[in-house]
């Protein structure tokens, strides 16, 4: 973004709007104190905003807003088929926050919500409690970041930390924290943790520069992925989703000697593969706020999944394990 | 097109000779002015004859997604955190009848105080205040034009403006007054419309050919005889090709002129047309 889009554009989070309900939640009052600068709108429900017709999802991006409110109901949903489960029974996600500071082109919320704003549930206890109900039953397997991008939001609300800290007490409990952020440092004083898993999200930097808007480089978010295996956390890297462009081949094969070549496979727990695919009505919903090289592409669509035609996915996958294959052993590396 | 709703000429009338717009003649059961790109309305008081005004407009001049809707006007402060002639820009707006509330987004930089706008049917004076209520500011407009706009513009192109005139203390209106607190108003006003305008302009779809598609796709329709389920085929891989490949494919334009003579004939012709928008 030039300086000049910048002067005329409200900043993100230039507007909070709070639900009532949640005025006086300590959470609440921790993020207000770090957004003093920031007009406060009070709501009824986070669904009047949210949820609201006539948003722009695109021109949003451009000035995101933050809501805070109260989750209710479910906390622990089980996760789609399209994505891992690294082996795991009993795979759920939860939602603590909905949508992401970056703005990938290729994103399923995009898809998913019509506003391109930012819900934050305060009441993390609340999950706590639920999840408390559930490990007395079974172990579970969680993905806590999985509508948003928990580590990138961590100087708004350190959600991410207090997953951390939760899990630390629960044996039959496993995290998986997804990030592209290199805000690693926020974590540096944390113990790590065996049942926590920090996964990366990479990709080559020509990809970066090209999809995904506002998200830190290839190098740095390498030099953050290097900095907490040196401390000890378990990592994984996925590559997923893997994007055709004209040059795919050579593109990857440039990006993954430069990840191996900076980083030792043998410190990396697992990694994931997968190429893009998303349910059919969110792509359908993505192309009408996005016009762009990821929504146009002429998909295949089999149970209503579109991704790319059956011999194009075997063709990029097949390629990506040939030369993982130089680096990792094929017992770490989970296709999808 | 910037649409500007105002209850009374004395709240019109200097963004009338701000603007230079001209009275327009045609038959209407109200007041209209236009120029430069510019049309204001006049609504008379209240939520509903608000409501009404901005729906004949916008649907009489036919408003599109790009056009800016504005609701401009003076009214009651409730708190003494604002000073007379204070120009708000609400960001919550709520209708004290009905509950509804509604968010307009802000998503430039502006110069004016930001607060809640409730909207009443009848004049509120403070000994007659009710307890519940929410807005910093109080008018009889705001709520009837927001919900009326924001059926036909997106969230981002609707907003009110209210000059704080009062606090609920007034005995009687005076028209000059007020035609002066909104000539002051109006460098802000006019801020704002620009960075509308500039969001407008730098972040919407402006591709020409894909302005160009719905031209293309119904000769081609003609010429293919094409069924309305191709048709509605044709536009969205016309589309996407253009967005990919940032152009139409060269060989098209012998599409424009195939003589179809039967319906088959006309599907084996869209099943060739298709094969390219797809590559």
């Amino acid at each position: 973004m030039t300086s000049s889009e910048k002067s005329f554009l409200a900043k993100h989070f230039s507007h909070v709007y709070v639900e009532k309900a949640v005025l006086s939640h300590p959470v609440t009052i921790k993020i207000l104190e770090n957004l003093r600068s920031s007009q406060i709108v009070k709501i009824d429900n986070y669904k009047e905003v949210f949820c609201r017709a006539g948003q722009n999802y695109s021109l949003q991006e451009k000035s995101k807003k933050l809501i805070l409110a109260k989750k209710w109901g479910e906390f622990l949903y089980p996760a789609p088929s399209i994505c891992h489960n690294f082996g795991y029974d009993n795979f759920f996600y939860t939602s603590n926050i909905l949508n992401c500071i970056y703005s990938c082109e290729y994103c399923f919320l995009k898809g998913m919500y019509s506003s391109a704003n930012v819900v934050i549930f305060v009441n993390i206890e609340d999950y706590f409690k639920e999840i408390d109900a559930v490990l007395g039953n079974m172990p579970l397997y969680l993905s806590v970041s999985y509508e948003t991008d928990l580590l990138a939001l961590e100087k708004i609300v350190p959600f991410s930390s207090a997953w951390i800290e939760y899990a630390a007490s629960k044996q039959n409990l496993t995290i998986e924290i997804r990030t592209k952020s290199t805000n690693f440092k926020a974590l540096e004083n944390l113990k790590p943790q065996d049942n926590v898993i920090l996964a990366w999200t990479l990709s080559p930097q020509e990809i970066i520069e090209k999809f995904e808007h506002g998200t830190p480089s290839l190098s740095s978010r390498l030099s953050a992925i290097k900095k907490a295996t040196e401390n000890g956390w378990k990592v994984r890297l996925c590559f997923d989703p893997i994007l055709y462009i004209e040059d795919w081949k050579m593109v990857y094969e440039k990006f993954l000697n430069q990840v191996f070549g900076e980083m030792n496979p043998d410190k990396i727990v697992d990694i994931s593969v997968g190429v893009f695919r998303i349910p059919k009505d969110y792509l359908k919903r993505m192309k009408k706020a996005f016009a762009n090289e990821i929504t146009s592409f002429p998909y295949e669509e089999s149970q209503n999944i579109c991704t790319y035609s059956k011999e194009l996915k075997e063709e990029m996958i097949n390629t990506i394990l040939l030369i993982l294959g130089n680096f990792v052993p094929s017992s770490k590396i989970f296709v999808i | 097109m910037i649409y500007i709703v105002a209850a009374f000429h004395a709240e019109a009338k200097p963004l009338i000779e701000h603007f230079g717009l001209k009275k327009l003649y045609e038959p209407s059961k109200f007041q209209i002015f236009s120029g430069n790109d510019i049309l204001l309305i006049e609504s008379k008081e209240g939520i509903e004859k608000s409501s009404i005004a901005t729906t004949f407009a916008l649907t009489k001049f036919g408003a599109g997604s790009k056009d800016i809707a504005l609701n401009i006007g003076i009214c009651g402060a409730v708190e003494n955190a604002f000073s007379k002639g204070d120009v708000i820009l609400c960001n919550k707006i709520i209708n004290h009848h009905s509950k509804k509330a509604f968010y307009p987004d802000i998503l430039i930089q502006h110069s004016m105080k930001e607060a809640t706008l409730e909207s009443f049917m009848h004049p509120v004076k403070k000994d007659s205040l009710p307890v519940e209520i929410e807005g910093d500011i109080v008018d009889m407009e705001g709520a009837g034009f927001f919900e009326a706009a924001s059926i036909f513009l997106p969230l981002h192109n609707v907003h009110c403006i209210k000059i704080v005139y009062d606090f609920l203390d007034f005995e009687k209106i005076n028209p000059v007054e007020i035609e002066s607190m909104i000539k002051q108003s109006i460098p802000h006003i006019e801020n704002l419309i620009n960075s509308l305008l500039k969001l407008n302009l730098e972040f919407y779809n402006n591709t020409p050919e894909i302005d160009n598609i719905p031209l293309l796709v119904n000769k081609l329709k003609n010429s293919l005889h094409l069924t309305a389920y191709m048709t509605n085929e044709l536009e969205s891989l016309l589309k996407d090709y253009i967005i990919r490949h940032k152009k139409l494919p060269d060989s098209i334009f012998e599409f424009f002129e195939v003589q179809i003579n039967s319906k088959k004939e006309g599907k084996n012709y869209f099943d060739k047309l298709r094969k390219i928008l797809l590559s």
